[in-house]
């Protein structure tokens, strides 16, 4: 038995410095742990201004002293006490920094709804569209000689002005027409003369609409006039075209272009996956057999092979697709090339120590039979190695192809190409239905891949 | 002949496997090589063929020097030495046929099988070495599908490919039960007695020695503590080489 520790010398040092007296008492993992454990909490109190939860750092440290001189007299005791406080002030300070809001879940639920709805409704068919249109001119501010009222016609769809044929902007005019479909809604639209230049009229914030009565006719419905476009800013009177517009889907529901287009896309998707895989295989294999141990052990150069081999992978693994896609695209340009690049040098990382171990895990058994025939170095390759290492090698290819796929969806998030580039465009737009298709598309080609990639690696090993 | 003169292999780690082990086999011999485990009956059996390069001593084989060659001239050496292993190391995933097959690839052109390409002649070979050992219908069964009785027979009909005159069979039948490893035995004998082949074959059980053997290496720690007729082994010498605490077990 060494010298006795003495128990309040060890307090004293705890008291000092959380976790000293523990060391003192020769428990220096345990004093490292108290050490750690309160200074960083201490610290994070500090930085989040929690004061109150100083309360708990101090209950801690006053444990941590009591601790300390039980330990000199080899006394242990459980350190559930500090443990739970210092576990509970973590929690505490992660809600606040990850800004755990429960509240929100309830009051914007309401936001979320047309997101939804729009992906349970993806804009996957659509109908064709008829649209019926009559217009009359408008002069804005007025000349000398102001435009015609405009005359009704007997059997097209026809606009006239009511009161009056021009006005400066902000005044107001009536429209009126007749051989609309009957009791349909349809709004007004403004556009310049060249017709380049329009816009729907707007009327207290919303859109203006008439609705027809049973004959088609369009009740007298007020309009704003409008003020000029940039172009035509002081350059004296213009003639407007005001015009009546109403649509109506027609015929039967058929394959919307959204859906052509993401199909397009996500074969795209698809083919990127298939690229990148097989490029990381060509590559992968021959590494794979300079990261395997047992065919490189034995040697202090292969051994400096093996070792520089093993590190480029593991740093290359470590790297997110994501963050690779980004370097590639700056480097390559926008583009599925760049996804490409991305995904081929991660696959590359990953494969490469798949496959080794693969080579590492093999049975020396066969090797040792096929020599001892006669056989020379290649025909024991051919009939001993690869029988055994092309099963896990299709099996981890096969797996890394359906990861591939999986994670091609999100690379164009960043430029990289594929689906995820459509559908980041669609969000931010706000082109909800459209954005809902390709998340539908996602969802049902990685879920088919996972079942196919399943069962070709049932079917092999 | 096979003459063994003060071979000694001395593994990386310090192990010394075989210390300055001497004997001989005259042609058509069964010879038992008997010995604990871990006596260094392995590394003996894999020094014949050279799977393992000795530290020191010879190997001396009709006259030529086994230890000294290389290269091409060390596959032709092999190609006439056949090995069976206690674990059999057969490839598991081929079919029996081709795991056959592969005992020929000393003799065919290189080239070819690694294209797993084999003349008609060399199929036929095969499934006359496999009818030998009476399991032509399973040709086409991938090795993994096998009982370990009938994989051993496989890994003979493999080493006959190569038409060996000399097998080394290490502990054949230490992973079979003893029905099996009787019936094993029995094919080892009929090549011996028939076909004139010496076999070498370490053994753990003295009543398998004393049914098969026409000579006995004893081997303890490397060193040889024991040679001659089987009748020789009486207890006392079995405790020689098996060391004072060994019960003699009966295998039937
Ligand atoms: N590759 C190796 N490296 C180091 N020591 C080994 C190796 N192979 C076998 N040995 C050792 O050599 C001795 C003889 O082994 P072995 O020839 O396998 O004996 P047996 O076949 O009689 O059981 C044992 O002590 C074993 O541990
Ligand atoms: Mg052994």
């Amino acid at each position: 038995m060494e010298r006795k520790k003495s128990p309040v010398l060890s307090s004293i040092l705890s008291l000092i410095l959380p976790g000293l007296g523990q060391a003192y008492a020769g428990a220096l993992s345990r004093g490292v742990s108290f050490f750690l454990g309160i200074v960083l909490a201490a610290l994070l109190v500090h930085w989040r201004q929690a004061y109150l939860l100083y309360i708990g750092i101090v209950i801690a440290w006053l444990w941590n002293v009591w601790d300390a001189y039980n330990l000199a007299q080899e006394k242990k005791l459980s350190p559930t006490i500090p443990f739970i406080l210092i576990a509970l002030i973590m929690y505490i300070i992660g809600w606040g920094v990850t800004q755990i809001d429960l509240e929100r879940l309830f009051t914007n639920v309401a936001d979320v709804k047309p997101l939804v709805t729009s992906l349970i409704q993806p804009a996957v068919l659509e109908r064709d569209i008829e649209q019926l249109v009559a217009e009359v001119k408008f002069e804005s501010p007025c000349s000398d000689s102001p435009p015609e009222k405009g005359t009704p016609s007997p059997d097209e769809p026809y606009l006239i002005l009511v009161d009056k044929t021009c006005g400066d902007p902000g005044d107001t005019f009536t429209v009126t027409g007749g051989n609309f479909w009957p009791s349909t809604k349809g709004y007004i639209w403004w556009s310049n003369l060249a017709g380049e230049m329009q816009f729907r009229v707007r009327y207290q914030g919303d859109f203006l609409t008439f609705q027809t009565d049973e004959e088609g006719n369009i009740p007298p419905t007020t309009v704003v006039v409008q003020e000029p476009f940039a172009e035509a800013k002081g350059k004296g009177p213009q003639l407007y075209r005001v015009q009546a517009r109403m649509q109506r889907e027609v015929g039967s529901p058929h394959l919307s272009q959204t859906f052509f287009l993401v199909v397009e896309k996500m074969l795209e998707t698809i083919f990127l996956a298939l690229m990148a895989t097989t490029i990381a295989i060509f590559i992968a294999i021959p590494i794979s057999f300079l990261a395997a141990r047992n065919l490189m052990g034995g040697h202090s150069v292969t051994m400096f092979i093996y070792y520089a081999v093993r590190t480029i992978l593991n740093i290359l693994r470590s790297i997110e697709p994501l963050i690779m896609a980004i370097i590639f695209v700056v480097w390559v340009g926008l583009g599925p090339f760049a996804g490409v690049l991305a995904l081929a040098v991660h696959s590359i990382a990953a494969l490469g120590k798949l496959y080794s171990e693969a080579v590492e895990s093999i049975d020396p058994g066969p090797i040792e039979a096929i020599t001892a025939t006669g056989a020379n170095r290649i025909q024991t390759v051919v009939y001993a190695v690869i029988p055994q290492i092309v099963p896990p090698y299709i099996a981890f290819t096969v797996y890394r192809w359906d990861i591939n796929v999986r994670m091609s969806t999100i690379i164009g998030f960043v430029g990289g190409g594929g689906i995820g580039f459509l559908l980041q465009q669609w969000i931010r737009l706000l082109m909800y239905e459209e954005a809902g298709a390709a998340v539908w598309a996602i969802a049902i080609v990685v879920a088919l891949m996972d079942y196919a990639s399943a069962k070709v690696r049932e079917m092999i090993v | 002949m096979l003459q063994i003169e003060n071979l000694t292999k001395v593994y990386d780690d310090g192990t010394v496997a075989l210390d300055n082990v001497s004997f001989e086999v005259p042609d058509g011999e069964f010879l038992v090589v008997l010995g604990l485990s871990g006596a260094g009956k392995s590394t003996l059996l894999r020094c014949i063929n050279r799977l393992i390069k000795p530290t020191a001593g010879r190997i001396i084989w009709d006259g030529e020097d086994v230890t000294a060659a290389k290269g091409d001239e060390l596959r032709r050496i092999r190609r006439h030495i056949g090995m069976i292993f206690q674990e059999f190391n057969l490839v598991e995933r081929a079919s029996v046929l081709t795991n056959v097959l592969s005992g020929r690839l000393g003799y065919v052109n290189p080239w070819l099988s690694i294209f797993h390409y084999f003349p008609k002649e060399e199929i036929d070979r095969a499934m006359r070495n496999l009818e030998r050992v009476g399991i032509a219908n399973l040709a086409h069964k991938r090795a993994d599908e096998l009982s370990g009785g009938q994989r051993q027979r496989v890994g003979i009909a493999r080493a006959l490919m190569q038409e060996p005159r000399l097998m080394l069979a290490d502990e054949p039948v230490a992973s079979l039960d003893p029905v099996l490893a009787h019936s094993i035995l029995r094919y080892l004998e009929q090549l011996n007695r028939e076909d004139g082949i010496t076999v070498i074959c370490s053994l753990h059980f003295l009543d398998l020695v004393r049914r098969y053997a026409t000579h006995v290496v004893g081997l303890k720690d490397g060193q040889v503590v024991f040679q001659g007729l089987p009748e020789e082994i009486t207890d006392q010498r079995f405790k020689e080489i098996y060391g004072e605490e060994a019960e003699r077990v009966t295998i039937t």
